[in-house]
């Protein structure tokens, strides 16, 4: 049996709550304890700003076990952006601090009158002013917090920025001086409640019922990614490699590869293979590789690397894919570092915009660090601007005198800002593309699925993220899945109905199958069962030979389940996730692609050349293979039955 | 009474932080800048006097790199 606390903001108060052993068999921890918890509690038809909506910080079941790669902690809430289910997810140090509270989550009901802040320790929890640090940036409010703070345990902190507390519906929470859980708008939510921050100091001892056989595993990890190595300079390289990646007829990808290109360059050394592969949108999803032509250079990850004043690594992580740059003259910000900006957010700013200018890309990720905001979200709405304006749908009268010109950094640069302190055009534009389309025009430009804006990672380029996109139950996410990462995990060597490993053919994969929805099933099932243990994707990515999640967990909770089993837990995850929607009626069948990213009309140049999917038909497939209507994606309720859910929510 | 410490040997260091989270009144930090192998890392580090010597790092670090001393 563990633990979760409740927060009620309106009344002050605070108190524990246990949870029965049945749950964590069912859904582990992390996001599968968020969906029983919020499906249990939120009603329907909840304001996502208001005070029935609650907010949940989850620890992974494996968070504290000696496990690696299992430091990640996810934050829940009804979704202000899609109305939906919403969550986001980050590394950091936050995900053990809450266990090490004696706490496997923290729920957050009602809205305090006035700003707050969550303390927590080993033997308190209480609500404390936050009026001080009100208005604060995500990276001051964190210093000032944790130097007011008195406790014998360094104080972790998740806090909001400006954009949270302006309610911007694209707006995230930090932690470890702005690294982000970005994505649904759970900032907004956080800013809604007036809770500036969750401050944890407690040094329990985390449960774990084999730390044996757990360091075991961890050691036999530790001397495999001790022994891997990458000859050095390859950075340069990388374009050349998305090129030939874009020209084959199928994808290879190998676990182990992405842990040493990960470990070597974070997650920007995607840029290069991505603007020449296909992988990564161009010019609001518009454009092709030639169009970005000299990006490859400009955002060669060995320039990044070179800026890096020490690398930064996530709680339990042995790869490292982060770091803190020093900015010397940059003249876009006066900041003095940042951390490593990530793919999603180089391309979002980079490419997407066609702007090749590295120092405004790095000025931008401090900006949005700071205040809290998500850069994809921002990202796809600033390139929405630009095609509008482009296009004559936009005006400089409208823009406040911003030429929105393609690649124009100052103008990005000051778009970014109007948007965070919410005044000029930019207010208009902090709630994300779907609104603002809403109200100035440009729908066709507009780039979202079901609110949402997506991933840096093309759908014309990989049918199985563009289902991943649509079905998701927290839709226009990149990290579900993927064809290239279902080749990497290996997944049918843990569950017995898995298709086997393969290479993403671009010839058959773009044909509507039931094997192709089978291996979206598997990948959302190990995705969500990944989340539930508080594992990161690059464990994912690693494969189930190197990363032993099932291994993992059997030891630490003193289980003997079968891969089979787990799979099935990270099915029931994604159907509680399905049936929040449901209740909450969001509309599963209403959520498509905008035509551009499915590639009607297609492309007529680049890798992408010619490439259109047929997706309503396989996530139609899809959601058969999950038991659930193909028609409305309702789960049938001879599904919930199988999965036992009903019982599960029963009080 | 004795005064107890902890010392690294980074060879195999992860440099995961399970140490730096396990201590219970954060004597340790993740910030020193150096090499594993042909990588650039960053590792352990302990801050001057405020190592109570519980041994905690040092049964949770999965490559067995943390050692307790002791002086008499």
């Amino acid at each position: 049996m563990g633990k979760v606390l409740r927060v009620d903001l309106t009344a002050g108060t605070v108190s524990s709550e246990t949870v029965p052993d049945r749950v964590y068999d069912a859904v582990l921890a992390g996001k599968g304890l968020a969906a029983w918890y919020l499906c249990k509690n939120i009603p329907p038809g909840a304001d996502p700003l208001g005070p029935d909506n609650i907010l949940g910080f989850a620890a992974g079941a494996l968070t504290g076990t000696g496990a690696l790669l299992c430091g990640r902690w996810t934050v829940a809430c009804k979704s202000p952006l899609t109305g939906g289910w919403g969550d986001a997810n980050c590394g950091g140090i936050f995900s053990p601090a809450i266990k090490q509270c004696g706490y496997d989550a923290i729920f957050f009901s009602g809205i305090s009158e006035k700003p707050v802040y969550l303390f927590c320790d080993s033997a308190k929890a209480e609500l404390r002013d936050a009026s001080a640090y009100w208005g604060l940036d995500a990276v001051e409010a964190e210093k000032q917090i944790r130097a007011d703070v008195s406790s014998r345990k360094r104080p972790c902190v998740a806090v909001i920025g400006q954009a949270g507390e302006k309610c911007s519906l694209i707006a995230g929470i930090c932690n470890e001086g702005g690294r982000i859980a970005a994505r649904s708008g759970v900032g907004a939510v956080m800013g809604s409640k007036r809770l500036k921050a969750v401050v944890l100091a407690g040094s329990r001892k985390m449960p774990c019922a084999d730390p044996e056989a757990v360091k075991t595993l961890s050691h036999d990890l530790g001397r495999k990614l001790l022994k891997m190595k990458l000859p050095s300079g390859l950075g340069g390289f990388l374009g050349l490699g998305g090129r030939a990646l874009g020209a084959l007829p199928s994808v290879p990808m190998d676990g182990s590869m992405t842990s040493l290109i990960f470990r070597e360059w974070g997650t920007p050394s995607n840029t290069p293979m991505a603007i020449t592969s296909g992988d990564g949108p161009i010019k609001n999803w518009e454009g092709d590789p030639t169009d970005a032509h000299g990006m490859t250079r400009d955002y060669n990850p060995d320039k990044i690397n070179r800026m890096e004043s020490v690398k930064y690594h996530c709680y339990a992580c042995p790869l490292g894919c982060g770091g803190r740059l020093k900015i010397k003259s940059n003249p876009f910000t006066q900041h003095t570092e940042t951390h490593k900006p990530e793919y999603e957010t180089i391309e979002a700013f980079g490419p997407l915009c066609l702007n090749g200018n590295l120092d405004s890309v790095l000025a931008v990720n401090e900006l949005l660090n700071r205040a809290g905001m998500d850069s994809i979200s921002a990202g796809n709405t600033v390139a929405w601007a630009i095609e509008c304006f482009e296009k004559g749908i936009l005006t400089t009268e409208q823009t406040g005198g911003l030429e929105l010109r393609w690649g124009n950094a100052p103008a990005i640069l000051a778009l970014v800002e109007q948007m965070i302190s919410r005044t000029g055009f930019g207010a208009d534009l902090a709630d994300g593309v779907k609104r603002a389309a809403e109200k100035y025009g440009g729908k066709e430009a507009a780039m979202h699925v079901g609110g949402q804006e997506p991933g840096m990672h093309d759908t014309r380029n990989d049918p199985q993220l563009a289902v991943h996109m649509v079905a998701e139950p927290a839709p226009s996410k990149h990290t579900i899945g993927m064809s290239i990462q279902y080749g990497a995990m290996s997944l049918c060597d843990i569950c017995s109905w898995a298709p086997p490993a393969r290479m993403h053919r671009k010839d058959s994969d773009y044909v509507p199958s039931e094997e192709m929805a089978l291996i979206s099933k598997a990948n959302a099932c190990y995705s969500m069962l990944t989340d539930g243990a508080g594992g990161c994707y690059y464990g994912e990515m690693m494969g189930v030979h190197m990363w032993k999640l099932v291994e993992y967990l059997n030891a630490a909770a003193g289980w003997n389940f079968d891969g089979d089993h787990y799979m099935e837990i990270g099915e029931r995850i994604q159907t509680l996730r399905q049936l929040f929607n449901v209740k909450q009626g969001y509309d599963p069948a209403k959520v498509k692609l905008p035509k551009r990213m499915e590639g009607d009309p297609p492309l007529r140049h680049g890798p992408l050349k010619g490439r259109s999917l047929r997706n309503e038909e396989q996530v139609s497939l899809h959601w058969k293979a999950f038991g659930w209507d193909p028609v409305t994606g309702i789960p049938l309720p001879e599904t919930a039955e199988r999965l036992g859910i009903p019982a599960l929510l029963e009080d | 009474m004795a005064k107890k410490w902890v010392e690294f040997d980074l060879k195999d260091c992860l440099s995961c932080s399970i140490c730096v989270v396990a201590c219970p009144v954060s004597a340790l930090s993740l910030t020193k800048d150096g090499k594993s192998g042909k990588y650039r890392n960053v590792f352990p580090e302990l801050a001057p006097g405020a190592c109570i010597g519980c041994g905690t790092c040092v049964k949770d670090c999965p490559m067995s790199c943390i050692t307790l001393k002791e002086l008499s």
